[in-house]
Order: structure tokens, then C-alpha cells, then sequence
């Protein structure tokens, strides 16, 4: 049997970021995780806080963790040091992020025209983030055909000055917005092109310079009127993004960002791509695609992790456990028929309103879901308690969308919290304590070893 | 402005599309108005099921007789909205041993082919059902897509001169003595009020066939009768399953396309526009379809629906009763009934009988009208019906391998829906809605509930809208569209949210207000969320949860 001096479930932003961070610190780390998880339909960007009424990312962390039971009041110190690392360990890959806590969060266009109020964002899409000067215009800009973007519905919404928000001055938002379809190279007999598709294209060096020579063309008679910034889907490369911005930069007549489409996420799966580099260059393990069937513990310890390889389980003997299953969406917690909403792993306490408030009969309700604040309740130093507040399992952390207490549709504070979390989590079991260390052997008790079966 | 005509029928449903074309055919113009878009009220929330008239045989003899025989008449005239699943009554350990002693001779009485099949033949063509049945009969029962069929009757209609008005509302009416002189009806999206001054007025209003005979001054006491449905994600069964007991919840399972649909529940209520959907309808629907299907709840929920039945409270008139008349439905007179010499209501019945429904309803109307010519809408095929075939399940999959393959363009994945299609569907009924899109091409009504196709296909209303007006009317009518379309999604999905259709709606929600921005699009243009589409209020007006 393999052991682990701590093993992550879950590979999203908070699994991850706990799994490099240990590693970093010298811990043997395993990550299983059932599949992927919120970065591969993510925005891209760092959610850290956006609650109405709030002008900076600090300063909704800071309303935030004044709420009672929200994950930020134990939380919001881990923050600005975590998300630092993050931004300092991404870079590793060429992965730039831009903007600050202490930055005014601003109304970036999404791909259905709307609008999302962010301040830090990977550097594809940070051109949004610049303020708009007198006169400068907004060209939607996409592949002719291209389903998941719709450059004459885009502008045309994206037109309207409600859109972006209770208008304060003039540089909140472009003073027109144009929507123009671009024929991309070799494409004119392609049908049913995903961004993952495109994305491929623009990792080839020529065919890309070729597709900005036309995007450019396309956008140059109202360049030539008007200051301009180009709104593009974000496909623009996986593996040689950065590469593509140079280009980019280097060819067309104006700034270019790209705005995240419905999933599979480009700027997500760049992300999970340089956090993946950054836990193997530590040597940590990820495994994606086999899900952990059961955990065993002795008392209030876990002690191995049980996983369903392809057609037997994998058991790994483990010192601590980072609970990084997720909320709902990921799940972490499962609602069932009768009403009752679980944590299925470990049973854990989970705290959660009564089922007939789960949801407001309105989707787009300005509170959000009241469920969305269902989650496993901690300590300060992220162990699970119960109703009574008493630690259920000394050697385990939860971390990211598991939590209790935060509203993520409302208060717009996923990721913070994932990378809060993780940073603290790490922090914990990181330090060498009594409660983490490697039990030398598993009571005979959880030993439960059936002989392999074959499957059909 | 003012409009004559001969015959103003008010409901666009199945019955009234049926009305308007037994009328045209007849040479009456007509002019029908719906408040919404067609087959949008109990219609298009009905079950999906053709009966063989099995369900019937016991209860109502006559009702199944007319199943039967209007049955074979829809597989006739209306080819192409009818997949022929066939049907099995089947008796599980909770059914009684004299109901299903009993069935077969009933079912030959009136008149239902039913034939016996053995068990191992049952379990071999549907092996998810469950393994303790010990009877099933084989009957014709059939999976009849109500919005073709709506289409058909009303393009038969349109091409013999009558006039069809969907989103206008009958809000008054002028009588003079015992005659309605003229009719006031508003078109709900332009608020225009046009008169219609017509010689008869036909109310196939259904469930809300009460609301039009108090605004000609009469009573008419409808005692709509809820029913829930709840749609499975994936076809457990390839032909329809009904109980061998009498009629009651949950006994109806129904292949619709790609998913299947368990119906239903009878709940009265006290207004057909307000009704929730309970908690515990949704456990005894469960309870009694893992009696059918022992694995249900393994399977995956997509939405919960209900729709109202238009029953019809009072007791039929011994005079209707010696015309034959079954009490399944009933044509009134209010000119015998109430003094109202040129208003005819219809009301009661279910789909699979609007043609007969419109067929006694234009009789009368005739014998009034002093029309002798006879009905013919029993004898002649529907227009687009294509070929004359039935409709297979694997339609859109053989049209991609005719057109090259898997290179034509979907917009909606789930359904194979491609942009030609939609944009066709456009080009026919412009201006319309995303909602009347989804009704006549299927659009997000498989497996991922609209997730993937809503933008697309708001991309493409939008682009339609363009071609048609300013740019700012593009965006409103866009974001009304997928606004109003999340808000029906989200609405069908709350009462049965849990497990793995509350991730799901867990996921979409984060994706249209995180990643999209959805919540910004709200109230712009004063589109706010609420009166979706041309669903009743329910989620708005009443919790869900009762």
C-alpha cells in the first residue's frame, strides 16, 4: 500500500493550490479527484469579492469578513499572501495575472452581453479592465459562424448603458459598441467549431498571423475613426497563449481581450495547465479521473483513502486529508429526494436551510439561492465541527467551495475563498503536529481488503 | 378597427386549431385568437399520449370508443406528429386481480384492439420495467406531438382564408339582448385593440373557458383539474406504459422524443393561470412510477410541469346525453342555456379527441349558422406531414447523414437542431419568441434543458431581430428571450431539485450569472424576470412548496 503524508480530493483552485503549497513546504502530497472541476468552466479570472455596494475587491473582502459565519472572517488574512503565491507560482508558466485588491472592480462584457464586475484577470483579459478613454469604441469581434459568440447580439446588448452598471463617469464603459463577423483562415467549410478548436488554430504560429491580418482588416475602418478595443472569444491558443498575445499585440490596430465563452473554459484550462506544471515540478501527485469511493478513520483521524482505479481500488494510507470536493456544482454536497443535503465522503455536519427555502422562486433573485450559503461549518483552522462547534475529524481541512456560510452568486467571492482557504489549510497541515503524522500502521479494525474482483 | 367574420374562435389550442380548420373547410370565415402563442395552455402541457383508449375501457366506455376511433383518424390525417410506440397495460403486484380479469373483455367492448403478451416478451422489448408484472396487454397507444399537430390544423385553416391571431386577448365583449355584437381583443405585445364583430363566437378556451362565457355575461363553472408530469432524462422505455388498474397518479409512463414523461397527478384548482407544483405530488409520482420502473430513482430528473385540465364541473343536460355524447367533453349551447343566442362553448375532452371535438362543435355551429355542409376533416391528411410515414426518433440523425454527415450546423445539440432549421422555423413565424422557437423545433428541450443552445439561439433571434429593427430592439428582444427561458428552466426544475438535477441546475446558474453576467441584462429595458414566456405565474404567484 502507497501513502501520502497528505492526500487532496478535489482538483479545482482550492485542491491545487493546497496540494502545491504543501508540496512546497516538503510534505508528500497526493491529489485524486473524481474529474475536473470549476477551472475547466471558470471565467479565468480571481474572484476574491464583489458584493453589491462594494468598490474594490479589498474593500468586499473587508465587508465580507465582517459577516458572521462567512469563510472570510477566518479567512481574509490568508488572503493576500495566498493569492500572491498564486500569482507568483502561475507565472512559472508564462501565465500573467493583472490587477490588485485595492483596485476599483470595473464592468468587463461577457459573452452573452452582459456585463461581470472584476478587477483581477489573466492578462488576456485585462485589456477590459483599462478605463475608457473620451470617444474610444468597443468592437465585438468574432469567427463568422462561430456558435458560441454572436458578435450582432453582443453589441447590440452591450449598446445599452444599464448594462454596465449605474453609470458613474463616462471611462465605465465604451461609447459604442460595434459587432463584426471576421472569416478565418481555411474555415470557410468548417461547421461546429469549439473554442477548444479555434484555440488549436491559434497555437499555429501561421495560421494565427494570417487570422489577425484579416481580424485587423476587419476592424480597421473604425480603428481609423476612433480610439478602439477589440472583445474577442477566448480562444486565443492553449499551449502557446502568451505567444499569441505577442502576436496579437504586434498585428492588429488596437488592444485585443477576450471575453470567456460557455465551457470548456480556454482561460480556465490554462490555468488548471500551469497549476498541474507547478504541483509536478514539486513533485506532488495528481490523479484525475478516479474517484475516491470511501475514507477510512480510526476515531477522529483519517487514516487511508480508498479510490476506484480503472477495475480494482487503490487504498492510500494518509497522514491528513484536504477535503477539496466542492460545493453543489462539484459535488461535494449532495441534496437528496427527502430533503436532507450530505457531505458523502465522511458524512460530515452540514449546515444548510430547510429545503423548502433552498431555492428563491425568482432564478435571478438579488439575495441569490439562500442553499448557496450550504456548506461544512470549521474551525479557525479549517476542521470540520459539528452543530455544537466540537472538531469531527482532527486531520482534516475543507477547503474552497465546501465551506459554509459564503454566497457565491451574490458576493462573488469563489475564488478568493478557494485560494484563501488553501493557503490556510496548508498552514495548518503543513506544520508537523501530532494530529498530521503518518499512522505507522492502520488498526487491523479499518482494514477493509477484499480480494480484487473482475469486472465485466 | 373593426373585423367581420363569420366565426370567431377564441383559444388556439388543440380543439380550437382543430375548430378553426372543420370550420374553413366548411367555407365559414374565421378568425381564431389566442392569448398567448398556439398550443401553449393545457395543449403543450399535456403528456404526450395518443390513448388507445385502454386507459378508458372500464370507467367510460363511450370515452374509450371515441379514443379509438380518433386515435386511427390522427394516425391517418396527422402522420408525422405521431410515434408509433404502441402501448402495454401491465399488471403489477399492486394492481387488482379483478381489474385485470376484466380488461380484456371491456377493452373488446369498446371496441380498444388489446392483445396479450407474455411476460418474457414484455421483459424482452422493455427489460427496465419492472420483473414482477404477471400480465401486459399490447394496445395502440402512441407518443402525439401536440405542436405539429396544432400547426398543421391552423396551416390547413390559414390556407382556406381563415385568419389566425396568436398573442391577442379577448378583453371585453359587446351584447346587445341575447346577442354578442362585438368582441374587443388586445394584442399583449403592441397593447393594440382591435374589434371583432363576428356572426357566432366559438369559446375553445379550455380551462379558461369560464373567464369567456363571464365576459359574455354568462356562467360557466370549470373546475380545472391540475395534473403533474415529470420528464426523465433518457427514453427508460421505447413504448408507452400504463397501469392495469383504474385510472389514477402516476400510472402513465410516455417515450416523447428523447426523453419519457411520467404522468400525472389531478389536482383541482382554483385558477388556471396560479398553481404550484407540491412536494408531495412529486413523491407519490416517484412512489407510484418505481412500481412501473424499478429503477427510477437512479434515473435523472429533467423538470417537473403541470398543466389544467378543462373539467367541466356541471352535469351534462339530458338532452346533451341523448345526442351520445360522451361526458369526457361537452358542446354548449348558451343560446338553450344562458340567452345568448350566438356563443357555443366547448369544453372538457383531452388531445387525442379534438378532431371529434371540433368536428360536434362546428356541427353545431352550422346547424346554427343554417350551414349544411358536411365535416371532412377525418378524411384528409394535414399539411406537413411529409412522406405520409410516422415520425421516427432518428429523423434529424438520417437528415445529417443525407446532407454530409456531422458537419451540418447544430445550434442544439441534444436535439440535432441545426441553425437551417431554426432559422427556417424564423422565417415562417417572425416575430416570435425563444419559448415559440423551443415549442416548434424541440429546441432545449433534451437532456441539458437548454444550457448549451439558449444563447445560441438567442444569438440567432437576435440577429433575426437586426435584420428586422434598431439595434436596441435586438438586445431587448434577445435578453427578454433568454431571460424568459432560464426563468422556465429554473421554475420546472425547483420542485425536483435534488441529486443530480440540482447540480446541474447548480452548475448552469453559476455559469449564466457568474462566467455570462446574466444578472446584468436584467431590468434593462424594463425586461425583468418575471411573467415568463406564456407559462402560468405559478413559482411567482404561489410557493412551490405547498
Amino acid at each position: 500500500m502507497s501513502s501520502a503524508d497528505v492526500v487532496v480530493i478535489g482538483a479545482g483552485l482550492s485542491g491545487l493550490n493546497a496540494a502545491i503549497a504543501l508540496a512546497e513546504g516538503g510534505a508528500r502530497v497526493e491529489v485524486i479527484a473524481r474529474g475536473h472541476a470549476a477551472t475547466h468552466w471558470m471565467a479565468g479570472g480571481f474572484d476574491v469579492a464583489a458584493p453589491p455596494r462594494s468598490g474594490s475587491s479589498a474593500d468586499g473582502l473587508g465587508q465580507l469578513a465582517a459577516l458572521a459565519g462567512h469563510p472570510y472572517a477566518i479567512l481574509a488574512g490568508s488572503l493576500p499572501a495566498g493569492l500572491a503565491r498564486l500569482r507568483e507560482i502561475l507565472a512559472e508558466d508564462g501565465l500573467i495575472y493583472v490587477g490588485e485588491l485595492d483596485d476599483p472592480l470595473r464592468a468587463v462584457p461577457t459573452s452573452i452581453g452582459g456585463t461581470r464586475r472584476v478587477a483581477i484577470l489573466p492578462a488576456g483579459q485585462s485589456a477590459a479592465l483599462v478605463p475608457w478613454r473620451e470617444g474610444e469604441r468597443l468592437v465585438a469581434c468574432g469567427p463568422a459562424r462561430f456558435k458560441d459568440f454572436w458578435p450582432t447580439a453582443v453589441a447590440a446588448s452591450l449598446s445599452r448603458a444599464a448594462v454596465w452598471g449605474p453609470a458613474r463617469e463616462p471611462a465605465d464603459r465604451p461609447e459604442r459598441v460595434d459587432g463584426v463577423s471576421v472569416e478565418l483562415p481555411g474555415l470557410a467549410d468548417r461547421h461546429n467549431l469549439s473554442g477548444m478548436d479555434l484555440a488549436r488554430f491559434f497555437d499555429d504560429p501561421a495560421w494565427r498571423r494570417e487570422a489577425f491580418g484579416r481580424i485587423a482588416a476587419a476592424v480597421d475602418p473604425i480603428a481609423r475613426r476612433s480610439p478602439v478595443r477589440i472583445g474577442f472569444p477566448a480562444v486565443l491558443g492553449l499551449t502557446d497563449h502568451a505567444a499569441v498575445l505577442d502576436d496579437a499585440a504586434r498585428i492588429l490596430p488596437a488592444p485585443i481581450f477576450e471575453i470567456p465563452l460557455v465551457p470548456p473554459s480556454l482561460p480556465g484550462l490554462r490555468l488548471f495547465r500551469a497549476l498541474r506544471a507547478a504541483l509536478r515540478r514539486r513533485r506532488g501527485g495528481l490523479v484525475v479521473g478516479e474517484p475516491v469511493v470511501r475514507v477510512e478513520v480510526d476515531g477522529r483521524s483519517v487514516t487511508r483513502v480508498v479510490a476506484s482505479a480503472a477495475v480494482r481500488e487503490r487504498t492510500l494510507r494518509t497522514g491528513a486529508l484536504v477535503l477539496a470536493t466542492g460545493g453543489i456544482a462539484g459535488g461535494g454536497l449532495v441534496g437528496r429526494a427527502d430533503g436532507r443535503l450530505e457531505e458523502p465522503l465522511l458524512g460530515l455536519p452540514v449546515e444548510a436551510p430547510a429545503v423548502d427555502d433552498w431555492l428563491a422562486p425568482d432564478p435571478f433573485d438579488p439575495d441569490g439561492h439562500p442553499l448557496e450559503a450550504a456548506g461544512v461549518r470549521t474551525d479557525g483552522d479549517l476542521r470540520p465541527v459539528d452543530a455544537r462547534g466540537r472538531v469531527v475529524f482532527g486531520n482534516v481541512a475543507v477547503v474552497g467551495a465546501l465551506l459554509a456560510g459564503q454566497r457565491y452568486l451574490s458576493q462573488r467571492c469563489g475564488d478568493g475563498v478557494a485560494i484563501a482557504s488553501a493557503a490556510r489549510a496548508a498552514e495548518v497541515l503543513g506544520t508537523s503536529g501530532p494530529s498530521i503524522a503518518p499512522s505507522a500502521a492502520a488498526p487491523a479494525a479499518t482494514r477493509q481488503r477484499r480480494p480484487a474482483k473482475r469486472t465485466a | 378597427m373593426t373585423l367581420t367574420t363569420d366565426v370567431l374562435i377564441i383559444g388556439g389550442g388543440a380543439t380550437g386549431a382543430g375548430l378553426v380548420r372543420d370550420l374553413a373547410r366548411r367555407g365559414l370565415r374565421c378568425i381564431l385568437v389566442e392569448k398567448g402563442d398556439l398550443g401553449t395552455g393545457t395543449t403543450g402541457r399535456y403528456h404526450g399520449l395518443l390513448h388507445s383508449g385502454g386507459r378508458y375501457v372500464a370507467k367510460d366506455p363511450i370515452a374509450a370508443r371515441e379514443c379509438i376511433d380518433e386515435n386511427l383518424i390522427v394516425r391517418r390525417i396527422a402522420p408525422a406528429c405521431v410515434e408509433d410506440t404502441g402501448g402495454y397495460f401491465v399488471a403489477t403486484p399492486d394492481d387488482p386481480e379483478d381489474y385485470v380479469e376484466q380488461f380484456p373483455a371491456a377493452c373488446a367492448a369498446a371496441g380498444v384492439p388489446a392483445e396479450e403478451v407474455s411476460v418474457g416478451e414484455l421483459r424482452a422489448r422493455e427489460p427496465a420495467l419492472n420483473p414482477a408484472i404477471r400480465r401486459a396487454y399490447r394496445v395502440p397507444d402512441a407518443s402525439l406531438e401536440p405542436w405539429q399537430l396544432v400547426d398543421g390544423n391552423v396551416t390547413d385553416a390559414r390556407s382556406r382564408g381563415a385568419v389566425i391571431l396568436p398573442y391577442h386577448q379577448v378583453v371585453a365583449m359587446q351584447r346587445s339582448g341575447g346577442r354578442i355584437l362585438g368582441v374587443d381583443v388586445a394584442d399583449v405585445r403592441s397593447g393594440t385593440i382591435t374589434t371583432i364583430a363576428p356572426r357566432l363566437v366559438a369559446s375553445a378556451a379550455g380551462a379558461w373557458a369560464g373567464r369567456v362565457a363571464a365576459l359574455a355575461g354568462a356562467t360557466l363553472a370549470m373546475s380545472p383539474g391540475k395534473g403533474t408530469m415529470l420528464i426523465f432524462n433518457q427514453r427508460m422505455t421505447d413504448t408507452v406504459v400504463n397501469r392495469l388498474h383504474r385510472p389514477a397518479d402516476g400510472d402513465i409512463m410516455v417515450p416523447v422524443h428523447s426523453v419519457a414523461i411520467l404522468g400525472t397527478t389531478e389536482v383541482e384548482v382554483p385558477d388556471p393561470d396560479h398553481y404550484g407544483i407540491g412536494r408531495e405530488e412529486i413523491a407519490l409520482l416517484m412512489d407510484e412510477g418505481e412500481k412501473l420502473f424499478p429503477d427510477i430513482r437512479a434515473m435523472r430528473l429533467l423538470r417537473a410541469y403541470a398543466g389544467v385540465r378543462p373539467l367541466y364541473s356541471e352535469e351534462p343536460t339530458t338532452e346533451d346525453d341523448g345526442r351520445g355524447i360522451s361526458r369526457a367533453h361537452v358542446v354548449i349551447d348558451h343560446g338553450r342555456r344562458d340567452g345568448i343566442d350566438n356563443l357555443v362553448s366547448i369544453v372538457g375532452g383531452k388531445v387525442t379527441t379534438y378532431r371529434l371535438m371540433a368536428e360536434q362543435t362546428a356541427d353545431e355551429i352550422c346547424r346554427k349558422l343554417g350551414v349544411s355542409a358536411p365535416c371532412t376533416t377525418a378524411g384528409e391528411i394535414l399539411p406537413g406531414q411529409g412522406d405520409g410515414s410516422f415520425y421516427w426518433l432518428g429523423h434529424r440523425l438520417a437528415d445529417h447523414e443525407d446532407t454530409g454527415g456531422g458537419d451540418a450546423e447544430l445550434i442544439c445539440e441534444c436535439e440535432m437542431l441545426t441553425r437551417s432549421a431554426i432559422e427556417t422555423f424564423l422565417d415562417a413565424r417572425w416575430p416570435c419568441s425563444l419559448d415559440d422557437v423551443r415549442r416548434g423545433t424541440r429546441l432545449g428541450m433534451g437532456p441539458c434543458q437548454g444550457g448549451f443552445c439558449t444563447f445560441r439561439a438567442a444569438g440567432l433571434v437576435a440577429d433575426r431581430a437586426a435584420a428586422a429593427g434598431g439595434d436596441t430592439a435586438t438586445a431587448a428582444v434577445a435578453d427578454r428571450a433568454l431571460l424568459d427561458f432560464l426563468a422556465e428552466r429554473h421554475r420546472g426544475t425547483r420542485p425536483i431539485a435534488w441529486g443530480r438535477q440540482l447540480q446541474e441546475l447548480w452548475f448552469t446558474t453559476g455559469l449564466y450569472q457568474g462566467v455570462l453576467g446574466g444578472r446584468s441584462l436584467i431590468d434593462v429595458d424594463g425586461n425583468g424576470t418575471s411573467g415568463a414566456g406564456n407559462l402560468p405565474d405559478a413559482a411567482e404567484s404561489e410557493h412551490v412548496v405547498r
